[in-house]
């Protein structure tokens, strides 16, 4: 979970990661910032994520985003 | 027929009536006949390329149905088998669109580029097409990835493609939004009804007030911009309210219709000359379409082998930012130009596309230096000035694309930006006649166009600060509700121009 709160402070700074659940929803994240974080958990992380996996559910919120990342590594 | 006729009124009374008449479990089932009525209506030769799109989709979507319920363990062979479908599906209907739509401009630069003199007939373009295709390719790719189950009932099929109200200008639906509503009993509702009902009646006044008056001045001006060599500036001006007031105007009335039969479609526009960027701006405007484009075109590339190979080369090249960066702004160029293509087989329309796309793939690549220059300049980015000047910048941005999108040619494009900036003469507006009124009718036309847009963007700052305005309205006493309908009914024959002098939507051509 560190490494992954370390990608999204480089790639979007201005967001509090600890406490948003509505990063899509309030358009914190853009598909800009959505691409450059999958490419860093496939860098960093080992995984891969398919456009299938792109739906707000699982980037609105870091637990989120951590909870897919583990299911895409199971 | 056309939205702005009569018969069509009487056409969608005559379906909402009936809807509720008949019992519940046949509802879908008038809504299929009515679309298909509809369809019809433009000429019975076109349903076979309805038709065409339907059984396809429908036929291919079972089929990777069945593929994804055979015993294998080689999930391999059954992704790749899956794939091939999809492919097979896309080409058919893709192939479809490209030959009654593109062939004819490809021959054209073929004919232009070798001196041949090849022809091809000139098809009839089907109804809708661009907005049916893409929808049914979206449901297609979406069964495909799992994201929702085929539908095994063809004639429920067949209404999720032929919907009538969206049928002609979108909105892009999508089959796990839209269907299940198409396909569920709705009870007659008198509040939302009279919700429906004002919204399609203030589509009317923004596409017969605001935009068909504008559209005289533009179609004068861009048709011959060397005569009205000081009106480049309110040429584009006018045009982005008669573009925007026709198509969100469009969308009010679809999405009113459908409230009619109890169906919510997806929103399509969301004020978009108050967009800050032009990022922003696509999340604004023809929203479905910006949204269809992102799920399938700019994420599956972006995440393609060939993709991820250059970005892997990239970071070694150009370090870790640039290197992330740079596979996602050219997936963003080639969308973009797809987006142009789909908006017509013309050269200006990809011009279009790619100016799009280049401002949006630079602001991605150069984000984090924004953000590093506006802190040093201690930019304030929440102080209104700042807004309003992002606001205004977008505006600009937005208005030279329009340029591109409804000049004749590029070479014209380029002739009205130069005189946009070289000659400036208001007084031409007043040599322009106002249809079969002449020119004395002309300073009462602009005060029209003036009073529309401040109407207009009077409810779009309230909607904007979150205010509906149509339950603001609703909860006024009956007197004050009373007087702003009657005011938006007698508006549209006294203030708008007749249906008959200004023919349809404009995007209803795409």
């Amino acid at each position: 979970m560190e490494k992954l709160l370390e990608i999204l402070e480089d790639i979007q700074p201005d967001a509090d990661y600890a406490t948003c659940t509505t990063l899509i929803d309030d358009g914190i994240l853009d598909s800009f910032a959505i691409l450059s974080i999958v490419g860093e958990l496939e860098e960093q992380l080992g995984v891969e994520v398919s456009p299938a996996d792109i739906i707000p559910a699982n980037f609105n919120s870091a637990q989120a985003l951590w909870d897919m990342v583990q299911r895409l590594q199971g | 027929m056309s939205f702005v006729a009569t018969e069509f009124l009487l056409f969608v009374a005559i379906a909402a009536a009936g809807y509720y008449l008949i019992p519940k479990r046949f509802q879908w089932m008038w809504l299929l006949l009515f679309s298909y009525i509809y369809y019809s209506s433009s000429g019975i030769k076109l349903l076979f390329f309805l038709l065409f799109t339907t059984l396809t989709t429908y036929g291919a979507a079972i089929w990777i149905e069945q593929v994804n319920q055979q015993q294998s363990d080689d999930k391999k062979k059954i992704g790749k088998k899956k794939r091939n479908i999809t492919i097979i599906g896309l080409l058919l209907n893709f192939g479809m669109l490209a030959l009654l739509k593109y062939v004819n401009f490809g021959i054209v630069n073929i004919n232009h580029i070798l001196h041949t003199d090849f022809t091809f007939p000139d098809f009839l373009l089907p109804l809708g097409i661009s907005f049916y295709t893409f929808q049914s390719m979206g449901y297609l790719l979406d069964v495909n990835w799992g994201k929702c189950k085929a539908e095994h009932n063809p004639f429920r099929f067949a209404l999720f493609v032929s919907f009538f109200p969206q049928l002609l200008q979108g909105p892009i639906g999508r089959f796990d939004r839209l269907a299940h509503q198409l396909y569920t009993e709705h009870s007659f509702d008198w509040e939302r009804t009279e919700r429906a009902l004002q919204l399609i009646l203030w589509g009317f006044f923004k596409k017969m007030v605001l935009a068909d008056n504008a559209g005289i001045f533009v179609d004068r001006i861009f048709g011959n911009y060397q005569t009205y060599p000081g009106l480049s500036i309110f040429a584009v001006l006018l045009y982005s309210a008669q573009l925007y007031g026709d198509f969100s105007g469009g969308m009010d009335v679809v999405m009113g219709i459908a409230d009619l039969f109890g169906i919510t479609m997806d929103d399509n526009f969301r004020r978009p000359y108050f967009a800050r960027s032009i990022t922003d701006f696509w999340h604004r405007w023809h929203i479905t379409l910006g949204t269809w484009m992102k799920d399938y075109i700019f994420y599956p590339l972006s995440l393609s082998r060939p993709m991820n190979r250059f970005g892997k080369f990239a970071r070694k090249r150009f370090g870790k930012n640039i290197g992330r960066t740079l596979p996602i702004c050219i997936a963003n160029i080639v969308v973009f130009l797809v987006v142009g293509i789909w908006h017509g087989a013309a050269w200006k329309f990809i011009v279009y596309g790619l100016y799009n796309g280049l401002i949006i793939a630079f602001s991605g690549l150069m984000a984090q230096n924004y953000r590093k220059w506006k802190q040093a300049l201690h930019v304030n980015e929440k102080a209104n000035s700042w807004m309003v000047f992002q606001i205004l910048r977008t505006f600009l941005l937005v208005n030279i694309s329009w340029f591109f999108d409804r000049a004749n040619s590029i070479s014209d494009a380029w002739g009205m930006m130069k005189n946009a900036l070289t000659h400036f003469n208001p007084t031409e507006l007043f040599a322009i006649p106002m249809g079969e009124s002449g020119i004395g009718f002309t300073p009462v036309g602009l005060g029209i166009i003036i009073f529309a847009s401040v109407i207009l963007f009077i409810v779009s700052v309230l909607q904007e600060r979150g205010i509906c305005v149509r339950s603001a309205i609703a909860a006024k006493p009956i007197v004050i509700r009373w007087a702003v309908y009657l005011f938006l009914i007698f508006a549209l024959p006294v203030l708008g121009q007749p249906p008959s002098a200004t023919g349809g939507f404009i995007y209803a051509q795409f």
